[in-house]
């Protein structure tokens, strides 16, 4: 080495000690023979020790500090910090938060991003998202986003809002996902989508979310699972099933609208579906939705190029987000991972899917998923290669022509579909119209059978209280007590004449009879009763023809009643042994004992025998809706029958179950029932009237026409 | 966790880390900038002082770290001359067959002179700022904040050649300026001009 520049070369290294062996006996010889060289050495060693080795302490007292605006500032940042440190202390965000890694690398110029953990679960109270957007309570978690009911403090009114998942955060494609759902759902304005308020990115995190209205936390699922458990409680009517029906039909008309404008939705199942409180249908994660080529939406979205290719992630991303549910949905189409075939039948399939569940509250995969052993290829192998599934695959009964519906609806091949969501749509309605018809003619059946059994229950009312007043008239009294024969003509005379105005006033009752009791026989006092040939002729029994033996069953059961106790009850004869039973034409009595009011002995009873076959008649000759009416006696044998209208004499004294086996089912249930409805069919109603103390009464059953 | 009490850093250690700051930046308001993302750091991140060290060295070991990425993003985004086009000492010190001029390191302590090294360092610290940028930050995180040659490299996104050129050319601009700086001072009887 020559010159004085590369000795100050080595100069240079030599202060980080970078010199080998010869370097340093070269140095030492230039130096001792160079003066500049030396003080260049020198002066270098002293300005590196002098600046070399700081330690914080040695700073103590110095001057040239920060200026006041500065520390100003600086305590107003850091009185930001504090304060944003605290919240999310308190709101519980802190705990597990530090990311991996040293947290002070990264000099982050104007960005405070606070990364979230994948599997953290951002369950904050306190939070907000945006400007304006308090979070209030964590609706729901799907496969991409945490759904939060929040408040929009701008506008004060509830708001749903959708961020990422932590685990999404970490995926650039959920990213895109994300944003290209809100696009979508944005573009969609219809009554039955989710309205979009806002997409945006949260300036704390600078993560993505978008505001949309709150539409509760009810899902189509709830609904279905709600039915389904009250029809297994037999308490769901077929209006329940109408009504989950035209939920179905406002989901069509959503899809439908979002085929119109190129969108086929991919992931229909009944969590997707929400239902407000006030019958509003919402379908909701339009995530997985694909944007036809075609379309004139394609052409609008920011994202399109990449939209009108079905990405092989979104259907992994769904399994990997919801094993469980999306498979349980999923079309052949999509199972196989055929997706260059997944267009609008694919969304024809799952509303089928939807129906299906709606009919039968499974999954139309259920038993694919259940089977044990099968992974999920398994599972879609399965799917991919299996017709619709029948319903009484799970033991359920469902209408015949619904079964129809859904069975073509989610027909293996696409082609064989519904050629349309509209198509299907209307093949429901139309079978909703019919039902309604039909419903609302069961409906009229339903009304005419409460209103017989009213009617009717309204005569034995009457009849009772008839019964009562007759055994409270002073000459029942007056009978205890005379024994002059002058005195007991006088007596039945002026009993005869009251009962024979009672007769007259109530053109059902037959006869009025008061008698005594004593030693296991009974004897007529007063008999009063309407000619059997005419109708209108009442006639008092002459003594000599009263009658009198021994009591029978009816007597006994009604000598047991207390004081004004009414015991009523169908009988062939009330004065013979075989009382119930018989299979001739039956009258309905009704019978009180009279006590002696000095001895407070059973003197005897008063009883009135209304002729129940004229009411009877009387009720069938109205004009009724139903094709058949049925009434039956608690032996089942049948009282009155018409058909169309007219009454079948030859069946009646015939037992029902022999007569009329259709309503066998409606005599075993109003066996312990009050009403029988027929919630399969809507075809056969029963009511029954129970009488007063009796473990016995009368049924109505009634077919529609 | 050990107790932080950020309400008194300003007050306590903001004049510390600033002027700590500001002699490796040579810029009053980078230094602000990065004594400001430190407290903030400091704060995000309480929960990592484990009490080990005092609370003002656990805040200079995050301002070490934040001047590092701070020169780093200076370097990045700034577009600092090649080296190649940087003022080279060298000509104003060396002829054209690379020898030393004469006087070219105008430094000739006194006998007897104490040196007074903190008055030094503060003359240091006023040629520094007379450097290029890429020369004096090369040599700030050399010297003054010890780093290896390796490190020095990756942080700045520099090759190991271009930073000893570079290392040279500050030491050599260092020992022109202070050398005149001192002899300026001594002859004066001052112990030095600001």
């Amino acid at each position: 080495m020559s010159d004085d520049k590369a000795i100050s070369e080595l100069v240079s290294k030599s202060l980080r000690h970078k010199l080998d062996g010869d370097e340093t006996i070269n140095l030492d010889r230039h130096l001792s023979e160079n003066e500049e060289a030396r003080k260049f050495a020198e002066l270098s060693q002293l300005i590196q020790n002098s600046v070399s080795g700081y330690r914080a302490d040695q700073d103590i007292d110095k001057k040239d500090g920060l200026s006041e605006d500065a520390k100003t500032r600086l305590k107003e940042s850091l009185s930001g910090a504090i304060e944003e440190k605290l919240s999310l202390s308190q709101a519980g965000l802190l705990q597990n938060k530090t990311p991996v890694g040293d947290p002070l690398a990264t000099h982050d110029q104007g960005s405070s991003r606070t990364k979230r953990i994948p599997g953290e679960l951002p369950a904050v109270p306190d939070r907000k998202v945006g400007s304006r957007f308090k979070l209030i309570r964590r609706l729901g978690e799907g496969g991409l986003g945490n759904v939060w009911l929040a408040l929009d403090q701008r506008l004060n009114r509830t708001v749903a809002i959708k961020e990422l998942t932590a685990e999404a955060l970490e995926n650039p494609k959920s990213w895109e996902r994300f944003h290209r759902e809100a696009e979508i759902t944005g573009h969609l304005e219809h009554p039955n989508v989710v309205p979009l308020y806002l997409f945006g990115t949260d300036t704390t995190t600078n993560e993505p979310f978008y505001a949309m209205r709150f539409v509760g936390k009810r899902t189509l699922e709830d609904a279905i699972v709600e039915y389904h458990d009250r029809l297994e409680a037999g308490v769901a009517d077929t209006l329940e099933l109408h009504r989950l029906l035209t939920v179905f039909l406002d989901i069509c008309q959503a899809i439908a609208y979002a085929h119109s404008r190129g969108v086929i939705h991919r992931d229909l199942k009944p969590q997707n579906v929400a239902l407000d409180s006030f019958g509003q249908v919402i379908v909701l994660d339009w995530g997985l939705a694909k944007i036809l080529e075609d379309s004139e939406l394609s052409t609008k979205m920011s994202v399109s190029g990449e939209c009108g290719v079905v990405e092989p992630f979104a259907l992994t991303q769904t399994l990997q987000g919801d094993v469980i549910g999306t498979p349980l949905y999923m079309s052949p189409e999509q199972a196989t991972g055929d997706l260059d075939r997944v267009d609008k039948q694919t969304d024809v399939y799952g509303l089928g899917a939807l129906l299906f569940a709606i009919l039968t509250g499974r999954a139309p995969h259920q038993k694919s998923c259940d089977q044990s052993g099968l992974d999920l290829k398994g599972i879609l192998e399965t799917i991919a290669n299996s017709d619709p599934p029948a319903a009484e695959d799970y033991d359920k009964n469902i209408p015949r022509e619904l079964e129809a519906l859904y069975s073509k609806a989610m027909a293996k091949k696409p082609h064989l579909r519904f050629g349309s969501v509209q198509e299907l749509a209307d093949s429901v309605e139309r079978w909703v119209a019919g039902q309604r018809e039909q419903q609302s003619s069961y409906d009229n059946l339903r009304m005419e059978g409460r209103e017989l059994r009213a009617d009717l229950e309204s005569s034995v009312t009457n009849l009772k209280r008839n019964v009562q007043f007759a055994a409270g008239l002073p000459p029942v009294e007056q009978l205890m007590h005379v024994t002059a024969d002058e005195d007991v003509s006088v007596w039945r005379e002026r009993l005869a004449s009251i009962f024979s105005g009672l007769l007259r006033a109530n053109p059902d009752e037959q006869s009025i009879v008061y008698s005594s009791v004593k030693d296991g026989e009974f004897r007529e006092l007063v008999r009063v009763e309407r000619h059997s040939g005419d109708a209108g002729s009442i006639r008092v029994v002459p003594k000599s023809r009263l009658n009198s033996g021994p009591v029978n069953d009816y007597i006994a059961s009604l000598a047991k009643k207390k004081p004004e106790e009414v015991l009523t009850s169908l009988v062939c004869d009330p004065l013979c042994e075989r009382a119930e039973g018989c299979q001739e034409r039956v009258g309905l009595l009704a019978g009180v004992p009279v006590f002696d009011n000095s001895t407070e002995e059973l003197f005897g009873f008063v009883m009135i025998n209304c002729d129940i076959d004229k009411i009877l008649r009387r009720q069938m000759s109205r004009r009724l809706s139903a094709g058949e009416v049925v009434v039956a006696c608690d032996v089942f044998h049948i009282m009155m029958h018409t058909k169309a209208g007219q009454i079948s004499e030859s069946t009646i004294g015939h037992s029902v179950s022999s007569t009329t086996p259709q309503f066998s089912k409606a005599v075993d249930v109003l066996q312990t029932e009050l009403e029988y409805i027929d919630r399969t069919n809507s075809e056969i109603y029963g009511a029954r009237l129970w009488f007063l103390g009796q473990s016995h009464g009368i049924m109505y059953l009634l077919k529609r026409s | 966790m050990a107790e932080l009490n950020p309400q008194v850093w300003v007050d306590q250690y903001g004049d510390q880390l600033f002027r700590y700051a500001k002699s490796r930046l040579r810029d009053t308001n980078a230094a602000e900038e990065v004594v400001q993302e430190t407290f903030l750091a400091g704060v995000r991140y309480s929960e990592q002082f484990a009490g080990r060290s005092t609370e003002v060295g656990w805040l200079m070991g995050i301002l070490k770290r934040k001047i590092i990425d701070y020169v780093r993003s200076r370097n990045k985004y700034n577009r600092v001359t090649p080296y190649e086009d940087e003022l080279d000492p060298s000509a104003q010190m060396f002829d054209e067959m690379g020898n030393w001029k004469p006087g070219a390191v105008n430094w000739s302590p006194a006998p007897g002179q104490e040196l007074e090294m903190e008055e030094l360092s503060e003359i240091v610290s006023d040629c520094l700022k007379t450097l290029p940028q890429g020369q004096a930050d090369v040599f700030v995180l050399s010297v003054m904040e010890e780093m290896e040659s390796d490190d020095i490299c990756a942080e700045l996104g520099i090759s190991a050649s271009n930073m000893w050129v570079r290392m040279h050319r500050a030491r050599l601009g260092l020992a022109k300026c202070v050398g005149s700086k001192w002899n300026v001072d001594a002859n004066r009887e001052v112990k030095h001009v600001r």
